[in-house]
């Protein structure tokens, strides 16, 4: 057996859970029901990759198959390693009417162009969305299988999202993706996190969005001794206010799971009890990183709380508004204004 | 027994409000300054400075301790090298890459590592690990440690009984069993107490401005804070301020430095140009995203010459500036100690 396919399929067994790795290798269908009854599942990790290298050889599975099996998983569990949104601009008159197979054999045609050695694997997945697997080689080496790029494409939508390119592989992949969906620029979306479904529900606004009505209090009051009901009453109010304000700036629900946001300031130092600073010509520069593990329900929380001012600043509204988590911010104004004039690049 | 009952010096015991600018001391180089040439920090073994500029220490705050001798290190060596022997025999697990280690302890005095007369010079200490006996210079080093007083305070120090040398800044840095075992050594043979050192956010802002104060002499690269707000899940927020903009704004937040006498002392920072230094970069800060930094907790600091975390380590990056570094840790320690 070819070293490299082993060595892929050895990877990817041990990327994939135990508890996924029989429902992953069911929808796959390559195991004959004898060899399916021989793998024991309780086994540990090693003990079954081993059994499963030697079903490699008996059943001459070729690196072809082992890239379905890789789809099959990687489709499935889609909310793993760095996704980064990309966005098609400006389409030709055709680009709408682009469908799957004129799409994949042009895609396939363009990139072959481009690089000597490459392999591509496109499959449509259920919820209409197009994944494209790309092994890269060069002019002298063979497409590597180990460290594929992944790429999901909505057809008819202008969203792209890639995993694991390389600062070389970009201007390839952007060429083929422009010439086959018949747009004529792809730019970064300055969007990107581990959860493929949240970045794509944020750009495509997949999520429970609040609009700016008048909605009855959420707050139930309980029969608590209530020393001052004006205070009571009025704090009530307030927190209700937070929670609206809150929910119209962020979405209501389950918020799509971003992991973190990026600003880049260059803006003027204002601070009235600082004349110094004020005086700067310059900007002060500075980066500031939000991170959590559910970056949009955090910010929902400072807002509730108090911790933010409300109404949230459009800085922070920005990221499920425009769907981007990166953002270079700098003063628009000349001379200087009493508000804060801020554009976003 | 109590070895600070009674001591005048107790309220003395607490975070300074000023303290000097931390001047650049090449302290493996002679002191450029006559003034300071008799006066200690002549001379650092410059491996011993490697050592300590190389790791990331945890700290711990250390109680004084009684009748330690820094003419017995030999002994001490000997002694608790035998202790974690005996440890292991019963069971400890102290597993450094295999079980069949032997362990070598040394104790030494680290010259120089102090900046007045009451200060107790450093002790370090280093646990090697080999299979072969004796057990050679060579040997990898599996745990180090030291205890340090740098500007302790004077009137703290003087009023201790004769017995106990005060050496309140316990750093270590390799395996936690190790550390464990050697705490408890200490403690059973000089009766001193260990306790973590938690950096507060007081602290960290002493250590933000200090670097910072130092850019124009030595890059600092960047001045990068890292806060978290307590909201469900955590958010974290790293601030990161390009160099010469912290800079810029430190110098504007300073007191006039015409105003002060610019002697031997050297120039001194306030606490309150502490505040309003961090009270800059969050009105900046809340300025554009209208969220209050003080509602969370300050965990850490970092720049090129140093960074240090709310949960007590510390990596000292720059030998310049290492005895600020520490004078302002041996403080904290003071204070974290209890009565």
């Amino acid at each position: 057996m070819d070293e490299s396919i082993k060595r892929t399929m050895q990877r990817l067994v041990r990327r994939i859970p135990n508890q996924l790795l029989k429902p992953t290798l069911d929808k796959w269908g390559r195991l004959t029901a004898a060899q399916k009854q021989s793998l024991d599942f309780t086994q540990p990790k090693w003990a079954l990759t081993e059994r499963l290298l030697a079903l490699c050889e008996e059943n001459e599975w070729t690196a072809k198959h082992i890239i379905e099996l890789e789809m099959i998983y990687v489709i499935d569990n889609p909310n793993q390693g760095m996704w980064y949104a990309f966005q098609l601009m400006d389409p030709e008159d055709d680009a709408a009417s682009v469908e799957l197979a004129q799409f994949k054999e042009q895609f396939k045609s363009h990139l072959r162009e481009l690089v000597k050695h490459v392999s591509v694997k496109i499959k449509k997945h259920t919820d209409e969305a197009v994944w494209i697997r790309i092994a890269w080689g060069d002019g002298f080496t063979r497409p590597n299988h180990l460290k594929p790029t992944y790429v999901v494409h909505h057809l008819q939508t202008p969203y792209v999202f890639v995993s694991s390119l390389t600062s070389k592989q970009k201007p390839l992949l952007s060429q083929a993706l422009v010439l086959s969906t018949r747009y004529n620029v792809i730019k970064d979306a300055n969007l990107s996190g581990r959860k493929l479904t949240a970045i794509r529900d944020l750009l495509m606004r997949q999520y429970q969005q609040v609009f700016p009505t008048k909605f009855p209090s959420p707050l139930t009051e309980k029969n608590e001794t209530v020393s001052n009901p004006c205070i009571e009453k009025e704090q009530s109010g307030a927190a209700a206010n937070r929670l609206q304000m809150a929910c119209e700036a962020f979405g209501d629900g389950e918020l799509p799971q971003l992991q973190s946001a990026v600003y880049k300031l260059e803006t003027k130092f204002k601070d009235p009890t600082n004349k110094t600073m004020t005086e700067q010509e310059e900007p002060f520069k500075c980066v500031i990183k939000f991170a959590s593990t559910n970056l949009l329900e955090s910010l929902k929380q400072c807002a509730t709380s108090g911790i933010a001012s409300t109404p949230v600043t459009p800085l922070l509204s920005s990221i499920p508004l425009k769907g981007r988590n990166y953002f270079v911010i700098t003063d628009n104004g000349p001379g200087p204004t009493t508000q804060m004039h801020t554009s976003q690049k | 027994r109590s070895c600070l009952g009674l001591t005048p010096a107790l309220t003395a015991r607490r975070l300074s409000k000023s303290r000097k600018a931390p001047k650049s001391h090449y302290i493996t180089v002679r002191q450029r300054q006559p003034l300071l040439m008799f006066f200690s920090h002549e001379k650092v073994n410059p491996e011993h400075l490697a050592l300590l500029l190389k790791s990331e220490w945890k700290l711990s705050y250390v109680t004084p301790l009684y009748q330690f001798r820094h003419t017995q290190l030999k002994s001490y060596s000997r002694q608790l090298s035998a202790f974690i022997a005996a440890e292991k025999q019963q069971g400890f697990a102290v597993e450094v890459d295999g079980s069949q280690s032997n362990f070598r302890v040394s104790f030494s005095v680290v010259q120089g590592m102090t900046e007045t007369e009451d200060d107790a010079e450093t002790v370090l200490i280093q646990v090697r690990a080999g299979f072969l006996r004796p057990i050679s210079e060579a040997q990898r080093s599996v745990w180090s440690g030291w205890l340090t007083c740098v500007n302790g305070n004077s009137d703290y120090l003087c009023s201790l009984p004769k017995d106990f040398i005060c050496l309140p800044l316990f750093g270590s840095s390799g395996s936690e069993v190790l550390t464990t075992l050697v705490q408890s050594w200490f403690q059973k043979m000089f009766d001193c107490c260990f306790g973590p050192l938690e950096m507060n956010n007081t602290c960290l802002q002493w250590l933000a401005a200090l670097w910072t104060n130092c850019h124009p002499e030595s890059s600092i690269q960047h001045l990068k804070m890292i806060w978290t707000l307590p909201v469900v899940p955590p958010l974290q927020i790293t601030y990161t301020v390009n160099p010469k903009d912290a800079w810029k704004l430190w110098s504007s937040v300073r007191k006039d430095p015409c105003e002060e006498n610019k002697e031997e002392e050297g120039v001194s920072i306030d606490i309150e140009d502490v505040m309003r230094f961090m009270q800059g970069l969050k009105s900046h800060f809340y300025r554009h995203f209208r969220l209050d930094l003080s509602a969370g907790c300050l965990k850490q600091v970092s720049t090129a010459l140093g960074s240090a975390t709310f949960s007590g380590r510390v990596k000292i990056s720059n030998s310049q500036y290492i005895l600020s570094t520490l004078t302002l840790l041996t403080e904290c320690a003071l204070f974290k100690m209890p009565v």
